[in-house]
């Protein structure tokens, strides 16, 4: 059972000495609770302590690695069933499937298209993470050459699938400073499989028929001297993955179940596009840290990089909306400018209010880190100086024919600096949103 | 440079200002308190002054000559009365409290009958003083400077050799602060001050006996330059700005020494001690250091710690040896008031799990025991202090403090003083919120009743309003301010609960303090979901715990020492960081809450 922050205090020195970077001893047991600080940050905990304290301070799902450099996938090291608890930490990898049955040329066409699977949205670049290279044809000698010729020629991280060790180890002698994936299909024994990423040092996925079996399997590799392990579920239809997943990943977290903690991973059925795209964004929603699928497709790949991006954001920090001129109603040169701050809430709700004024009006978000009007004020994030380089910069003036900017009554104290630096006449707006349509009506 | 005369003809008093000052400052200068919540600004127009009959904004009218002024009584901040008797200060448990620190008071006076020396007994005059201290205070490292050791030969040759030390305690050591001849060891007194953001309170102590002379509460001056802290942080970011918030605060605890040593026959020379606790801001204010950083993320305050310091390093009128001690703060949301606070409500000391909810411009709450603290800020905004809101005020004369609502949807209101209704302070609030939804007025949502025939509900621009008194009303948009506070104080509570794994009922005691002025409805403030639904057995309301605190202090240097060990133990919980207080928070956005098993107790 995980042990609770005052558990933990009572373990540490109690000193507050603050060398753990934290302002007392509490914190830093609290964050050790929450996993979000190891213990080794206290350099006065004693080994009687550290005994007790050491299965409360390991993450309750192992960190998993594949890949090098920039480009790594990392998974597992969650602490949460929900993102709204606190956060997920390590997105799920999008993987591809590769056979290696496939002919030269449309390998070649394969893989440029993977390389081509990336995208820009709000902001951040998304972009599929492996190629998953699967043993079809039986042969070593090509699946070894197929998988040096993709370490070689792309920057993908790389998993090895099948089920003939001998295949496999030849494959990771050819990209294994690539530090591949070895998934065992479940066929055959798991044994050779085992000693083969020992070997190599590297991750090992094992396809299992539900938890129970996972949990006797995990124990089996890590005590064959194997620590990273992904569980592949191979179950029935997708509810009965998920329900897998849900079931596997709760025990880990809410019982401590060492067995289960660890990342999650799923290979799609063979099916249409639309219904790939649906099964792989149901496993990304729920629990799996590598989702491999077939179709390489740009408008099937990119929603399902999106529900992932989406998912995987952090609820902590607050949702913008972008910070430019937005239309609200068949504005013409005559309509109001409103100024508000970027925080999505804040937008909406104006928005949402000039809406039922019928008055078409231009709102205009300033960049202030996504934090409400008062907030944003306060932390300087929204000042009359900010406001100025925000309106100059999107060109409002060239928009309309008056020079009036209306803000937020709550930062009317700022009105007189505002009107000095940008040279527009300021008006005062409602402090709560609800008073614009009533404000707007009556703007003369 | 030229300086020229203000009369303010209606308060008679004048006042002499450097040529370019602004109106606003000489009124300030001249004690005189004008409404200008924009902070001088020449924006919210309420600093509106005739001068030569001609009405101007005294923020924006620059001296140039000698001008009389007359300010007409909407100008004026409220200057009612506050009563200050030291009970209505603190109460209960409290004042129990003081007893369980030894007496052993910030400044001691000793007063020595020496020997003087001989061929055998040939010890400096220093030293003599030194030993015969040694005896009697054991295990304190003793000093004193060098202006006391100039003098020092004649004050012992002319008083014969029987003088009087006063020994200032700093931390671990001790310091001989002034040597007297004779004997005055009955002239000791000193002064506690807490210095909040909208009122500042002091108290004369006799040190000499422990006992309260006098007590004052006054209105911060500093409001006149913003009435929130984030404009007087603006305000106080230039180094002009800083020394006038600095001057305006350092007069209101000059008034009152000099009115409370008049009052009580105390020489101003015999005061030889001041203990302070305020909030991060106003401690960086009071000893002009730079606030700039406390509103810029991430909110570090320069210091949360400061030494004690010699009384014209402070601009105190007092001695000029005398010291001045503040009590030392968390961090920026958690301050010395709170600390002080802490500490005289005995939370620190309990073996009982204890709760202190401070309801001020933050809710500021602590939680725990002897061996562990956790503290958080709800940023509940200044609804309880009556700001912000269409007819809310401050708790003081004139301020409709309970609230009746009859069947027939008729209000009774009484208000503190007796006066007629000039508004509605924030114990007011929370008892028409109570009423209006036993009576129906709002629903659980907080929304005025639209089909509820009565003249007192009418309908507005911006939405509906019930008229609580003549021009006294209450709006939709109040209501929702309300509850956003109240929702944001309960679910802090209720976080820092969850975040040690705490039930409500492992809580054995809740004290309650703030400035409600001295009366607060428990059972209503529980009623509209503001504090949790504890046995009222357990709740007390403790009233201004940070004076109290500060007091302590100045009484027992042990008291001053257990501040220093609070501090370090209080784990500051940042609630914003915390995904489930933003649950917590909007799940308590109605009355009294989303989950009405959590208030057993109220029947709607």
């Amino acid at each position: 059972m995980a042990l609770t922050g005052l558990d933990i205090y009572k373990l540490l020195p109690k000193t507050n000495c603050k060398d753990c970077g934290f302002a007392t001893c509490l914190a830093f047991a609290m964050a050790l609770a929450q996993k979000k600080v190891s213990l080794d940050k206290c350099p006065h905990v004693s080994a009687q302590a550290k005994d007790a304290l050491e299965s409360a301070a390991q993450p309750p799902v192992k960190l998993v690695t594949v890949g090098t450099g920039d480009t790594k996938l990392e998974m597992g090291n969650e602490t949460v069933m929900f993102r709204h608890e606190q956060k997920f930490f390590h997105p799920s990898g999008i993987g591809i499937l590769v056979e290696d049955t496939l002919s030269e040329a449309d390998i070649t066409a394969k893989l440029s298209a993977i390389n081509a699977l990336t995208f820009e949205r709000v902001g951040q670049r998304i972009s599929v993470n492996l190629a998953c290279l699967k043993n079809t044809s039986g042969d070593k000698d090509v699946f070894a050459k197929l998988a040096a010729r993709v370490a070689s020629s792309t920057k993908l991280n790389i998993a090895l699938l099948g089920g003939d060790a001998a295949a496999v180890s030849e494959a990771i002698k050819s990209c294994k400073d690539r530090r591949p994936l070895v998934i065992w299909d479940g066929s055959g024994s798991v044994e050779p499989f085992i000693n083969a990423a020992k070997e190599n040092k590297v991750p090992i996925a094992i396809t299992c028929a539900g938890p129970e079996e996972a949990a006797q399997m995990t124990e089996k590799v890590k005590a064959a001297g194997v620590e990273e392990i992904v569980i592949n579920f191979k179950g029935d239809n997708i509810s009965a993955r998920i329900q897998d997943f849900t079931f596997a990943r709760r025990t880990a977290l809410k019982k401590g179940a060492r067995s289960l903690g660890y990342p999650f991973m799923a290979i799609t059925s063979p099916a249409g596009p639309h219904a790939e795209l649906a099964e792989a964004a149901s496993y990304v929603s729920k629990y799996a840290s590598l989702v491999i699928i077939r179709n390489t497709d740009r408008e099937f790949v990119l929603p399902l990089l999106v529900v992932r991006q989406d998912i995987y954001s952090d609820p902590q920090k607050p949702v913008q909306v972008e910070a430019k001129i937005y239309e609200i109603g068949k504005v013409d040169k005559s309509s109001p400018v409103l100024v508000t701050t970027n925080f999505s809430i804040t937008y909406f709700t104006v928005a949402g209010e000039v809406e039922s004024s019928k008055v078409p009006s231009y709102v205009i978000c300033c960049d202030s880190d996504g934090m409400s009007v008062l907030t944003a004020w306060a932390a300087e994030k929204f000042t009359p100086e900010k406001i100025d380089e925000t309106v100059k910069k999107l060109g409002i003036g060239k928009l309309v024919a008056h020079k009036r900017l209306v803000i937020p009554g709550y930062v009317s104290v700022m009105s007189g600096r505002l009107e000095e630096v940008t040279g527009w006449k300021i008006a005062v707006g409602p402090r709560e949103a609800s008073g614009i349509p009533n404000y707007l009506r009556n703007l003369k | 440079m030229r300086e020229f005369t203000v009369n303010f003809t209606s308060q008679k008093k004048a006042v002499k200002v450097p040529h370019g000052t602004d109106v606003l400052t000489a009124a300030v200068k001249a004690g005189i308190m004008l409404h200008a919540s924009c902070g001088g600004e020449g924006l919210c127009g309420k600093c509106k002054v005739l001068i030569g009959g001609k009405e101007a904004l005294a923020c924006q009218s620059i001296v140039s000559r000698d001008i009389d002024v007359s300010i007409p009584k909407g100008s004026l901040e409220t200057h009612a009365k506050l009563k200050a008797a030291s009970e209505e200060f603190t109460r209960g448990a409290v004042l129990e409290r003081e007893k369980a620190f030894a007496f052993s008071p910030m400044v001691r006076k000793e007063y020595l009958e020496l020997s003087g020396p001989t061929a055998d007994d040939n010890l400096s005059d220093l030293e003599r003083i030194y030993r015969q201290i040694g005896r009697k205070f054991h295990n304190v490292h003793v000093s004193t400077n060098l202006a006391n050791i100039k003098h020092l030969s004649e004050v012992l040759r002319d008083s014969d050799f029987k003088v009087t030390v006063s020994i200032g305690s700093k931390d671990e050591a001790a310091e001989i602060l002034s040597i007297e001849p004779g004997d005055t060891k009955n002239k000791n007194f000193g002064f506690a001050f807490d210095i909040g953001t909208t009122t500042v309170a002091g108290q004369l102590m006799d040190l000499a006996t422990g006992d309260i002379l006098g007590s004052r509460i006054a209105f911060n001056k500093q409001a006149s330059y913003g009435s929130d802290i984030i404009t007087r942080i603006i305000y106080g970011s230039t180094p002009e700005g800083l020394k006038t918030l600095n001057e305006a605060v350092l007069d209101n605890m000059n008034e009152m020494i000099e009115d409370l040593t008049k009052a009580h026959n105390v020489n101003l020379a015999d005061i030889y001690a001041v203990s302070c606790a305020g909030n991060m801001t106003m401690m960086h204010l009071l000893l002009k250091v730079d606030p700039a950083n406390i509103r810029k993320a991430p909110y570090i305050p320069t210091s949360t710690v400061f030494e004690t310091v010699h009384a014209p390093e402070a601009g105190l009128k007092m001695n000029p040896k005398g010291i001045v001690s503040f009590i030392p703060g968390v961090t920026t949301y958690i301050g010395g008031d709170i600390v002080s606070g802490v500490l005289a409500c005995g939370l620190s000391e309990s073996d009982d799990i204890t709760l202190l909810v401070d309801i001020g411009t933050n809710g500021e709450i602590v939680l725990g025991n002897r061996e562990w603290m956790i503290g958080a800020a709800a940023s509940a905004g200044p609804a309880f202090e009556g700001s912000g809101l269409t007819s809310g005020m401050k708790a003081v004369n004139g301020a409709i403090q309970k609230v009746e609502i009859t069947k027939s949807l008729e209000v009774k209101a009484s208000t503190i003083g007796g006066e007629r209704p000039k508004g509605i302070c924030g114990s007011g609030y929370i008892d028409l919120l109570c009423q209006m939804l036993k009576a129906g007025i709002i629903g659980r949502d907080g929304k005025i009743n639209r089909d509820l025939k009565s003249k007192n509900i009418r309908e507005t621009d911006t939405g509906y309003e019930f008229v609580v008194a003549d021009k006294i009303t209450v709006n939709d948009d109040d209501i929702e301010n309300l509850k956003r506070s109240k929702g944001a104080i309960y679910s802090a509570i209720i976080s820092l609960l969850n975040k040690v794994d705490k039930s409500l009922d492992e809580v054995r005691k809740i004290y309650i303090a703030g400035g409600f002025g001295n009366y607060l409805n428990i059972e209503n403030a529980i009623f509209i979901g503001l504090l949790p639904d504890a046995a009222r057995d357990r709740y007390e309301f403790i009233g201004n715990s940070s004076l109290a605190g500060a007091r302590m202090s100045l009484l027992s240097h042990d008291a001053y020492l257990k501040t220093h060990e609070i501090y370090r133990n209080i784990t500051y919980i940042d609630l914003s960081a915390e995904n489930s207080y933003m649950d917590e928070y909007v799940a308590s956005l109605f009355f009294p809450h989303t989950d009405l098993g959590r208030f057993p107790s109220v029947r709607l």
